[in-house]
């Protein structure tokens, strides 16, 4: 078997909380959001691996850890058989031409003075690869490369002279243009309009196919990644509940809240009978996070073992879920919801 | 007698570019109790429409032409202080943005008894108090929270906030711009959820603005399509989604991935949106449409009546 691009494990990151001079002193106790609270996955070349859940589960977290973009408070993250948690200066800026990422915002993540060639080429300039006429052929190219052309003419421009699709394929190039392996794409079409947004989801796969690229998609539209995901994990406060084949997962999910989420997703077809079950409340605080299973305030299905005990990813490599009633409950995936009365 | 009707609506910006015609010859009618679904892209006009309905366009937009009949009376004929009593009490609005449009230093019960107490000023502050604990009971936040301030609350509380200062005066029509728009997956559930039987038992009448379509299919009985400050479709909304008539109605519904169908080839639309400054002439959606003919970059394509309840502005029909 082919080792994996990616491999991490038991991935942690907590950030401090940060409070006034006086509560530092009077509360004793620091506090912090477990953004990350031990997960381990692995991601194989050629895979769109999604990553899904909802604001705060701690998936984009997750992303930048990946890219070392900050550093991890517990755990370790393998690319390409190389523990890059160890690796420092040259060796990282190496390893960093490897691994590119792509926004949520086309409109934050380019600098507004600088035309797009130069935005395009800076990373070719970081690097030391090309420099000049060079550099603009290599820019042109890309451009060409993810249909922004004529190429001469979106080269002289400035980001606000674009819309936002024009501004996140830019944005795509920038992350291409460097040849890499592995791209973690996050949110890249929630900020655009609908109509755009197949395009760039399309010219995504083109370009994984073209390049042989492995993306870590970040989501929290399910049918979006479910249009371009073949891997999936389902991120509630921290941890991995449910990992596995997209496919197996939403087909048959394992876990009540991976259910409860496919279930709560609209779709565009007033026909459609939806049985709902909704839980109550919303994503508690990830500082306290509930002892046991952190889904269990909320679920349906909860038993007194789930306060307690912390359940474990149970599976195949296939298919995982952390739950403590796997095998016991009937959950509907969203095709049975839909057509149930 | 409509609740609504909207006739030759034109409401443009004048910026240092040029005019921005955002919306441009809009007719538009909602009975009573019916939820309308307006829907299109960012920048197609759609929520400078409902903003116009309560005569609340920033400058420098101006309302230049047309008619805002609302149960019988023009609004365009109004008083700013005639508006002020229509506003909020007849005619409510619901954003996307809980946090901007709350006031941070108010607490969530002084929002209610303000509004209450602005458009009655007869009731006690008991009785305004009393009233806006029954609804915030109804919409599934424990009274006691009424003490809180916006902060305070989750994402999803606020929205049910501002769903209660939009209801709370018992006004004729709701119109609701990209009220979910901001939440999580399993939040907005909830809150369509909501509107849906508070739609039901209140009988309001309700447009909803969005980007959605999988939104408007859950909560609407009517769809209208914007597209480049003008309305290019309307259709009873099983219709629609069975058939959309006009192209762009139809690469709309093609593009958005769907959760339900297992093999899906998404198609999208060519191109983007025009400048509304110069809009394309003739049909604004010609130089996108697969189904272009010379005319529709000549002319402006014509009404066309489909059946009892469907209207289309499109050559390839008329």
């Amino acid at each position: 078997m082919p080792e994996p691009l990616v491999k991490v494990e038991n991935l942690k990151k907590y950030f401090p909380v940060t409070k006034s001079f006086l509560e530092s002193i009077l509360l004793r106790k620091k506090e912090y959001v477990r953004a990350v609270d031990g997960i381990s996955f692995e991601i194989n070349r050629g895979e769109v691996f999604g990553l899904a859940g909802e604001s705060g589960s701690g998936k984009t977290t997750t992303g930048r850890l990946i890219l070392r973009l900050i550093e991890p408070t517990e755990g370790r993250i393998y690319f390409d058989g190389v523990d890059i948690l160890t690796l420092k200066g040259s060796a990282l800026k190496k390893l960093r031409r490897r691994m590119q990422i792509i926004f949520q915002d086309p409109y934050a993540s380019l600098n507004p003075r600088m035309k797009i060639g130069d935005a395009i080429g800076h990373p070719l300039k970081i690097h030391g690869i090309a420099e000049g006429e060079e550099r603009k052929e290599l820019v042109l190219k890309v451009l060409e490369k993810v249909g922004l052309s004529p190429p001469e003419d979106f080269y002289e421009r400035y980001p606000h002279q674009l819309s936002g699709g024009q501004r996140q394929r830019v944005a795509i190039a920038r992350a291409i243009i460097l040849n890499p392996e592995f791209i973690v794409a996050d949110e890249p079409v929630s900020m655009l309009d609908v109509s755009v947004r197949a395009l760039i989801l399309d010219l995504m796969m083109k370009l994984k196919e073209e390049m042989k690229l492995t993306y870590l998609f970040i989501s929290h539209d399910l049918a979006v990644s479910k249009y371009i995901c073949n891997k999936i994990a389902i991120m509630y406060l921290g941890k991995i509940v449910e990992i596995g084949d997209l496919r197996e997962v939403f087909s048959r999910p394992w876990h009540p809240y991976t259910s409860i989420l496919l279930a709560a997703v609209p779709v565009p077809n007033p026909k459609a009978k939806k049985v709902r079950i909704i839980p109550r409340g919303e994503i508690p605080s990830p500082i306290n996070p509930p002892s046991g299973c952190r889904f269990h305030p909320r679920c349906p299905y909860a038993k007194p073992i789930c306060a307690k005990e912390e359940p474990q990813l149970e599976g195949d490599s296939r298919h995982q879920a952390a739950c403590h009633r796997i095998g016991e409950l009937e959950l509907t995936s969203f095709k049975e919801i839909r057509n149930s009365k | 007698m409509s609740l609504l009707e909207v006739s030759r609506l034109k409401t443009y910006f004048y910026t240092r570019r040029g005019i921005v015609r955002a919306v441009d010859d809009v007719s538009l009618n909602l009975e009573r109790g019916e939820a309308l679904g307006l829907v299109g892209e960012s920048g197609c006009g759609k929520s400078t429409f409902g903003l116009s309905i309560l005569r609340l366009v920033p400058p420098p937009g101006r309302i230049i032409g047309g008619k805002i009949i609302f149960d019988g009376e023009n609004l365009l004929d109004k008083s700013e202080k005639e508006m002020r009593k229509i506003r909020g009490k007849r005619i409510s609005m619901i954003f996307q943005d809980p946090m901007t449009s709350l006031n941070p230093v108010m607490k969530i019960k002084d929002h209610l008894i303000e509004l209450i107490k602005t458009h009655e000023p007869d009731t006690s502050v008991n009785e305004a108090l009393e009233r806006a604990s029954k609804l915030l009971r109804e919409l599934g936040i424990p009274p006691e929270r009424m003490n809180d301030y916006p902060h305070q609350l989750s994402g999803g509380m606020r929205q049910r906030v501002m769903i209660a200062l939009a209801l709370i005066l018992n006004p004729d029509l709701v119109i609701a711009d990209e009220p979910t728009t901001a939440l999580d997956t399993i939040v907005q559930a909830q809150i369509l959820e909501l509107l849906k039987s508070l739609r039901d038992e209140y009988k309001m009448s309700l447009i909803l603005i969005t980007h959605d379509l999988s939104i408007v299919a859950e909560l609407t009985d009517k769809i209208a399509i914007m597209y480049a400050g003008k309305i290019v479709e309307i259709a009873d909304t099983l219709s629609f989604y069975e058939e959309p008539l006009h192209p762009y109605s139809e690469g709309l519904l093609r593009s958005i991935p769907s959760i339900e169908l297992s093999h899906q080839q998404l198609k999208s639309i060519p191109g983007w949106p025009p400048d509304l400054i110069n809009p394309p002439s003739g049909c604004r959606f010609h130089p996108r449409c697969p189904y272009a003919k010379p005319i529709c970059a000549k002319e402006e394509p014509p009404l066309v009546k489909m059946g009892e309840k469907r209207i289309v502005y499109c050559f390839r029909w008329g």
